[in-house]
């Protein structure tokens, strides 16, 4: 089979970047070694309720927003229905020691407005941070589709102050530095390691406005499949890419796959994780300073899930989540914590077919070392040790949840949960980390193109986490082939 | 270290995880030309160069004026100089 492009992955990233291809008159194949797309976006359900694995909310979905432009490029944007999470509280700052609360509005003015009344002798230090988050959104390629497109902004994100640094010479107050790092969380590296520009690129597009999608990240997944197929994508699920194949002159030539057929390609854009695409690109095609520069790349935090069904309907989660700190301070040593002692953050969960939260999704950020003696075990063929061991962490989750949010304790019906280990096989991530490779300060991530000709790179650690920084992803590779100009034309016509 | 130490070191290790000759290395040497780098090569030299001489080289402006390889060894050599009087 001859393809214009062949696309390795089907997670968000990949989606886009096939969907992007495809509309613009390429023959497309999709491989992903899942039996479907986006397995990590679509979720699950227990006892008639839905939980969601990959998408949670997002920033940047209100009308004319990034996220939303996108999804009308994508041609998407019909199929999926989003809603405003609650305008004066989406996310809920709650810290046990000192006992504080904040709940975050939406929009810049709402949230200075919220930060003063808080925090009455800072408005200095919150007018310098807000305007530099904005700053930095506005650079940002693609985000602000006048940015340039150089190397500058990437250099930013691995050169500047990290968030802490910046943070503390604004500030003195913990409580406030806390406020302002807390969605750390929502892309699991520590307040010490990440820059501040990275930081700022992710929260601004939640500081305008949080979303949420109706039938969640499921529905997100369908409108991405039916996009797919109007298009005429070859999709390829269950099948496994095994090589990137290459011609005489050293450039891209196809894939193979574990069941031994090869699909040809001028090029291919990989979506995998880096380490990953080590294994699959052939002896030679890269130097070794890059290879080491892949091999070492850390990932992010790992994490601890649990995942509840509630008798009550839960109505502290509709329409926000919850991010419990133990100490002001605790996001500065991001998975560092026990997990009695880790910062954590809720989820509402819904019955299909919507109505109020009937269950909630917590997520404990921890190290993959936790789970480490086990590593060699595989999903549905753990040892009972630690099987053992995942019931004490799920039972010391829900007395923790339970004790700082006394208003959803008593009713639970169900309970299951995750571990890092989970995490490593259901994300294929070697370390099981969160969100994949981090990005922080010193550490140098794989951009667009690569050396390998025909060789192009998408996904998370390209850009950020999340469904935003999979579809920039997608779109910057997509950008880096069809031309910067080009894309982000098109781009404009569908403000 | 001396100077002539630290350009022994840098081009010794440029030699192996760039795969270049060792004899073809002068300080006249153009990385984009003669030693046909491009930009995507770039980050990949600041790691070299970090894990050669055990710092953090956060010098954006710096890194985008090299153009040879006698400015990496300008560049290294003024660095170590910085570090061991601060």
């Amino acid at each position: 089979m001859k393809y214009d492009f062949v696309v390795i992955g089907a997670g968000v990233s990949g989606l886009t970047s096939a969907i992007t291809l495809a509309k613009s008159g390429y023959r497309v194949a999709l491989v992903e070694k899942s039996e479907r797309t986006a397995p990590v976006l679509r979720g699950f359900s227990r006892k008639g309720v839905h939980f969601d694995t990959g998408f949670h909310y997002t920033g940047g979905l209100a009308p004319g927003e990034p996220l939303d432009i996108f999804f009308r490029y994508l041609g998407i944007s019909d199929r999926v229905t989003s809603f405003p999470f609650d305008t004066e509280g989406f996310d809920v700052f709650r810290c046990e020691n000192p006992g504080f609360e904040f709940r975050v509005p939406a929009g810049y003015a709402r949230l200075r407005e919220r930060l003063c009344e808080a925090f009455p002798v800072e408005a200095k230090a919150i007018d310098s941070y807000l305007g530099m988050v904005k700053a930095v959104c506005a650079s940002m390629p693609y985000l602000n589709l006048d940015a340039e497109v150089d190397t500058g902004f990437a250099l930013r994100r691995v050169l500047g102050a990290t968030l802490k640094e910046t943070l503390d010479s604004l500030t003195g107050n913990e409580l406030l530095k806390s406020v302002l790092s807390m969605h750390s969380l929502l892309y699991g590296v520590s307040s010490c390691e990440v820059s501040f520009t990275q930081h700022a690129a992710i929260v601004g597009n939640y500081y305008d406005s949080a979303r949420g999608i109706r039938g969640s990240g499921l529905s997100l997944v369908n409108a991405f499949d039916e996009r797919l197929k109007l298009l005429g994508v070859d999709l390829f699920c269950g099948a496994e890419v095994t090589r990137v194949l290459v011609d005489a002159q050293g450039a891209v030539a196809g894939v193979e796959l574990a069941s031994g057929a090869a699909l040809s390609c001028p090029a291919c854009i990989a979506t995998v994780h880096p380490r990953v695409l080590l294994d699959l690109a052939p002896e030679g095609a890269f130097r070794p300073a890059y290879r080491k520069r892949l091999g070492a790349l850390e990932e992010t935090v790992s994490a601890f899930m649990a995942y509840a069904v509630s008798t009550a309907p839960i109505a502290s989660l509709a329409g926000s989540n919850l991010f419990l700190l133990p100490e002001a301070d605790c996001l500065n040593r991001l998975g560092q914590s026990p997990l009695d002692k880790a910062p954590f953050y809720l989820s509402a969960a819904y019955r299909e077919g919507g109505g109020d939260p009937s269950g909630y999704i917590a997520i404990f950020p921890s190290l993959f070392k936790e789970t480490a003696a086990w590593e060699g075990s595989s999903s549905g063929r753990r040892p009972e040790e630690y099987r053992q061991f995942k019931k004490e962490a799920l039972s010391i989750m829900q007395r923790r949840i339970e004790r700082v949010c006394p208003e959803i304790a008593g009713n639970l019906q169900y309970l299951e949960g995750s571990t890092p280990l989970t995490l490593r096989d259901f994300c294929s991530t070697p370390y099981g980390g969160l969100y994949g490779v981090k990005h922080m300060v010193g550490q140098y991530n794989p951009q667009t193109s690569t050396k390998l000709r025909g060789l192009y790179l998408a996904g998370q650690a390209v850009v950020s986490p999340g469904v935003m920084g999979a579809v920039l992803s997608g779109l910057l590779a997509c950008g880096t082939i069809l031309g910067h100009d080009r894309m982000r034309k098109e781009l404009k016509a569908c403000c | 270290m001396t100077d002539q130490e630290i350009i022994k070191q840098i081009n010794s290790s440029l030699a192996e995880e760039f795969e270049f000759a060792l004899g073809d290395m002068t300080p006249e040497t153009t990385l984009f030309e003669d030693m046909g780098l491009d930009s995507l090569d770039v980050v990949d030299l600041v790691i070299v160069l970090e894990t050669a001489f055990g710092m953090k080289i956060r010098e954006e402006e710096a890194i985008r004026q090299i153009r040879t390889l006698g400015d990496i060894h300008s560049f290294v050599i003024n660095k170590k100089r910085q570090m061991e009087s601060a």
